[in-house]
């Protein structure tokens, strides 16, 4: 909300500057978020008046001005526009002067006469669209006056934040009652004194309402025989200068004494109401409304509604009805004030989508004790501004009103909760300052009533905070908690989470962090069958894009896109991986924790020393390997899957204890193809769950080897279907424990072994812990090895 | 015999001057001290001498042989360190060349600044706990005092699900749950993701919070300070100032925002900080009675309070992103920067 200081200064005085008043107002909870000079786009521009006019030697369309701006020498100045004549005053801009529109004034030779400034038109001042002649000005406004002074534009506005839980500072007297609290200085409430005429208003209408809990009340007045037309002055420079528009007279009144009091009214048509009178009542099934906005409503019947006798005339604390507004042929008003149910107008307002100045206070909540107050400063002002008489009395139906909240107040629990020691006595100042009552109750605690306009105060604690941020939060000391520190729970997700991801880190593994949201269209992407689970996503309601509209089940989409992403901006060298959540319907465990990465393009940094290379099967392998090791996970197999994502044939579950924990291999050719990669891509994808309760971090101390180890290689000829890890573990089940490690160090098919086969070569690490082995020792073991090897797998010698 | 060694001496010693392999020094070794060389020759000849000159001759031989020992040694010596030079002149590098550098990854910004709140609140005896991101309107308002027709939840604009669920707008709701299954002292951050409908420059539909916790017996408003006071100086440096504002959140009561002193304009006002001077760097507050209920604590028993960091916010006043979205395109480009 913009509140203007000259505007404020009507309803309190203060000494502030604009600095000091923003900084005051953000300290007590209303966060000044801007301070503008209103006239600042005007500086340089003064009021001129046209002494003399010469016909321009040189120019048939530009004239030679005297222009007087009340310095001792008038002005020369070149003007074109077809208004201009003696003795007209006009805007002025002065040499240095920048317009809004962005030009600067400079001594200028126009058609070689000199011109010592501009004679302006609206819009090169940025006023209005009005480009056809200078800006005329009254004939009395003083010379030489800033234009912004001349116009009433010399003030300044502050932008307001005003948090949902203050209604009450949504309007002028609002934020005036927040400076008497800060300043002690007194309020100053526009003086009402209506002339009324004879006749009573409960001859010339009536109020009825059906519906109290929506409505709890409802006030009116009539005014006859007004004058519908354009507002004076300074009601059209008050509403622009806090951003609301003018439309007539009787409406930009309702609309400053809402910016006055907070209080929304609604001025009606009298002689548009069926019976002239006023049911304040919920819709019945079928009804609608035709809106100010010329938009027609269908009703619902918790709609709360202002009938005539016969229809909806307005929707309650929204938006008037179009048939019933003001207009220019209006004769008789009648004017309501009311206080709306807050739950009542926000359900509607947003069942119809409409926010509105009134719907935004009484959503929050207005000043039932308002209501008449600017019932009757409006009223006065149209009598004053639109002529017409007013009628006699006023209709006020109260059947809401409630008794004023008592909160019991305790000084000692102010200063427990706050850590101060205020006095009590500052204490029931401020309070009173705020505008509450405050009466000692015979013991060290008080009896504060709270005012209308503050219905967010209901509990002790809500005076705590009312204390708190008029004494000053800055005032409150700063302590540190005295309490015992909780011992947390291990918590060893929290280690595995932090030891694979240094781990990735030092792998050369990028993290990234994708949106939760996804595209359902992916899951065809990583060729997903049609029943596949991950396929049973949750769905937004309300997604920002048909690509951001379902929560991910799986990493892999997201992590194939950063590769796309970063291939079309020709990076290539891609290493990413993700720790994140992913959604499950209808599981046990809804948000299980992935840990997933890709490898894509090409590794290396391209240096000399460094040269590119295309990652393959055994890169992803060798990461996967790292985060079993770093988990302490030693106990795993691998079995090939049919995992629609990955190539057949270069996959690999990883299972532990006969649960897959992971799986890691080569993309599917189409998957690359549906990314538009050129080149393969290695993924992993691991379910952190399962790491975490597959992980072993228990760690004990093997004796160092004393005695000299004995190395041995080894090479075989096998058929090519034998896996590597079955020598490895034919080697180690044969030596037992004097098999220290063994070492796959070259794998061979080719024209030096035979068709359907292939080379082993092995280095075999013999060692004792009780002795030195002699040869004689090892060679016996070795052939034993060997001969093993033969037996049970076919493996012949390789020489 | 003595004439003959002296000028075995003078020989060798001249011959070494000039030898300049390693060979060439051994074959000059074999020719003074090899089985036939010439000064075992000499030696050899020893036996022949009378009893009266042996001695004299026997020392002065002595004395050669001592001689020329330490002049070859010192021959070797010199040429081997000759020959290193020459080695090591040889095998010289161009450190210009790039380095074999491994490859080594970095923690995504976001990230990289999470910890670094963590890091400071474990310290201060916070235990990090997480809670789904995916929750009920119970948990994420109405447990947090914000029923169903609160204008504050105008404040959050909420994702929901087709199952009625929601994401989660803040933080927040794992207080409740946090205090559902322990009883006080709670000292608690929850680190994580929420989400809001939102997607422009300043603002991504997901982002992170930390939101903090403390309850217990004697929990007061100055102790929030004291901790956020002291959150703020950890990280962002001594020099900082801070301040306290009042403000609203349906679930805390006192409720306050925290500003820092502009570190673009040193606190002067410039158009980072919206010419205030001031940056807001978090929500906080005393818990409001009405939460206590809510999870069954009695506030007349329990007081506390709660903050909420945006991480993004924090990590932005050191980053200087212009454009929050290109934190989750994970361009690599961008990633390096950090």
């Amino acid at each position: 909300m913009n509140v203007t200081l000259n505007w404020l200064k009507n309803y309190i005085d203060f000494e502030l500057s604009p600095s000091e008043l923003a900084d005051r107002l953000t300290m007590l909870g209303i966060e000044v978020e801007s301070v503008k000079e209103l006239g600042a786009e005007l500086k340089g521009i003064v009021v001129g008046s046209v002494t003399a006019i010469q016909p321009h030697p040189n120019a048939d369309k530009l004239v030679l001005c005297q222009v007087d701006v009340g310095e001792t020498e008038e002005l020369q100045i070149v003007c074109g526009a077809p208004n201009v004549r003696e003795g007209m005053r006009a805007p002025v801009a002065t040499i240095g002067a920048t317009l809004p529109i962005g030009l600067t004034i400079k001594r200028a030779k126009l058609r070689g006469e000199t011109s010592q400034g501009m004679l302006c038109s609206e819009k090169e001042l940025g006023l209005s669209e009005d480009a056809a002649g200078l800006m005329e000005l009254s004939p009395d406004t003083p010379l030489g006056t800033s234009l912004s002074e001349a116009l009433g534009l010399d003030d300044i506005v502050f932008e307001l934040e005003i948090t949902p839980n203050r209604p009450d500072c949504l309007s002028l007297i609002g934020v005036a009652r927040e400076i008497r609290a800060e300043t002690g200085n007194a309020l100053k409430l526009p003086p009402v004194d209506l002339k009324e005429d004879e006749t009573d208003i409960q001859k010339t209408t009536s109020v009825t309402i059906e519906a109290p809990d929506l409505c709890p009340r409802y006030a009116a007045r009539v005014i006859r025989g007004v004058k519908v037309g354009q507002s004076p002055a300074w009601l059209q420079q008050r509403l622009e200068s806090v951003g609301v528009g003018v439309i007539n007279n009787i409406v930009d009144i309702t609309n400053f004494v809402l910016m006055e009091y907070g209080q929304p009214l609604h001025a009606f048509d009298y002689h548009k109401l069926a019976e002239n009178r006023i049911v304040v009542r919920r819709a019945v099934e079928n009804e609608n409304i035709t809106t100010l906005d010329e938009v027609e409503r269908d009703l619902a019947p918790d709609m709360l509604v202002i009938a005539d006798a016969e229809k909806p005339v307005a929707l309650a604390g929204i938006m008037g009805g179009y048939d019933s507004e003001i207009t220019e042929t209006t004769a008789d008003v009648l004017l309501e004030s009311a206080y709306f149910n807050p739950s009542s107008i926000r359900a509607t307002a947003k069942t119809l989508g409409i926010s509105t100045e009134a719907s935004y206070r009484f959503e929050r909540g207005a000043d039932p004790g308002a209501v008449l107050a600017a019932l009757d400063r409006a009223t006065q002002l149209i009598a004053e501004l639109a002529g017409g008489s007013i009628c006699k009395g006023v209709v006020d139906v109260y059947p809401g009103e409630q008794p004023l909240h008592q909160i019991q107040f305790r000084p000692e629990r102010v200063n427990f909760i706050l850590g101060t020691a205020i006095e009590a006595t500052e204490m029931a100042e401020i309070l009173s300052d705020l505008g509450f009552e405050v009466k000692a109750d015979g013991t060290e605690n008080y009896q504060v009533t709270v005012p209308t306009f503050r219905s967010d105060l209901t509990r002790e604690i809500d005076l705590i905070e009312e204390i708190a941020r008029v004494y000053g939060y800055d005032n409150i000391p700063t302590t540190l908690p005295k309490g015992d520190i909780p011992v947390p729970a291990p918590n060893p997700s929290t280690e595995v989470r932090k030891r694979i991801k240094h781990f990735l880190l030092a792998a050369g593994m990028m993290e990234a962090i994708n949106y939760s949201f996804c595209d359902p269209n992916c899951f065809d992407k990583i060729r997903f069958a049609a029943e596949h689970p991950l396929r049973d996503v949750l769905k937004l309601q309300n997604p920002l894009s048909p690509e951001m509209s379902v929560l991910r089940t799986t990493l892999l989409p997201n992590l194939l896109e950063n590769a796309q992403h970063n291939r079309n901006h020709q990076i290539d060298t891609i290493a990413l991986f993700e720790i994140g959540s992913v959604f499950i319907r209808n599981g046990a465990e809804k948000e299980p924790e992935r840990v997933t990465g890709i490898l894509a393009g090409q590794v290396g940094d391209g240096v000399y020393s460094n040269p590119y290379r295309e990652p393959d099967f055994y890169d992803i392998k060798g990461l996967v390997e790292g985060i079993l090791e770093v988990c302490g996970i030693v106990d795993y197999t691998l079995e090939k899957t049919d995992a629609p994502t990955f190539h057949p044939g270069r996959n690999a579950a990883v299972l532990s204890s006969n649960k897959q924990i992971g799986i890691f291999g080569e993309a599917h050719p189409e998957v690359l193809e549906n990314y538009d990669l050129p080149y393969k891509a290695y993924l992993f994808d691991f379910d952190m769950e399962a790491l975490v309760d597959a992980a072993i971090f228990t760690k004990r101390f093997e004796p160092i080897p004393v005695y000299p180890k004995v190395e041995r290689d080894l090479a075989i000829v096998v058929d090519k279907e034998v896996l590597s890890d079955m020598p490895t573990g034919l080697i180690y089940a044969t030596g037992g424990e004097l098999v220290e490690s063994v070492r796959l160090f070259d794998v061979y098919e080719g024209e030096q072994v035979p068709e359907g086969k292939k080379s082993l070569a092995y280095a075999i690490t013999y060692h004792s812990a009780t002795e030195t082995l002699t040869d004689k020792a090892v060679n016996a073991l070795h052939n034993k090895v060997v001969k093993h090897l033969n037996q049970e797998l076919g493996a012949e010698l390789r020489m | 015999m003595k004439a003959e060694l002296q000028a075995i001496q003078a020989e060798a010693l001249a011959a070494l001057k000039s030898v300049e392999t390693p060979a060439a020094l051994e074959s000059l070794r074999i020719t003074y001290f090899g089985r036939r060389g010439k000064l075992t020759d000499v030696m050899k000849g020893m036996g022949n001498l009378s009893k009266e000159a042996r001695p004299e001759i026997g020392k002065l031989a002595n004395e050669v042989r001592s001689t020329l020992t330490q002049a070859f040694e010192a021959a070797t010596e010199a040429l081997h360190h000759q020959q290193q030079e020459q080695q090591l002149a040889a095998e010289s590098v161009d450190i210009t060349l790039p380095g074999r550098k491994p490859a080594y990854g970095k923690a995504h910004p976001i990230m990289q600044t999470l910890e670094r709140i963590e890091a400071i609140f474990r310290q201060m005896g916070f235990e990090v706990v997480t809670g789904p991101d995916v929750e009920t309107e119970y948990y994420n308002f109405d447990a947090l005092n914000t029923p169903a027709d609160h204008p504050a939840r105008d404040l959050h604009d909420t994702f929901y699900l087709t199952d009625g669920h929601l994401l989660r707008t803040h933080n927040s709701p794992v207080q409740i749950r946090a205090m559902e299954n322990q009883k006080p002292p709670v000292r608690i951050i929850v680190p994580g993701k929420c989400y809001r409908v939102d997607y422009d420059v300043s603002h991504t539909p997901m982002f992170h919070q930390v939101e903090g916790l403390l309850v217990d017996t004697r929990v007061t408003f100055s102790d929030l300070k004291g901790v956020l006071t002291s959150f703020a100086r950890q990280m962002f440096g001594d020099q900082t100032q801070m301040r306290f504002r009042p403000h609203f959140f349906p679930f805390t009561e006192p409720s306050a925002e925290m500003d820092i002193s502009c570190a673009v304009c040193e606190g002067k006002g410039c158009r980072s900080c919206g010419g205030t001077g001031w940056v807001e760097i978090l929500g906080a507050g005393a818990v409001d009675p009405a939460v206590f209920e809510a999870v069954n604590y009695d506030p007349d028993e329990v007081t506390g309070f709660a903050f909420g960091i945006g991480v993004e916010r924090i990590a932005n006043l050191q980053f200087r992103i212009p454009d929050m979205r290109t934190l989750y395109e994970n361009d690599l480009r961008f990633l390096r920067q950090f």
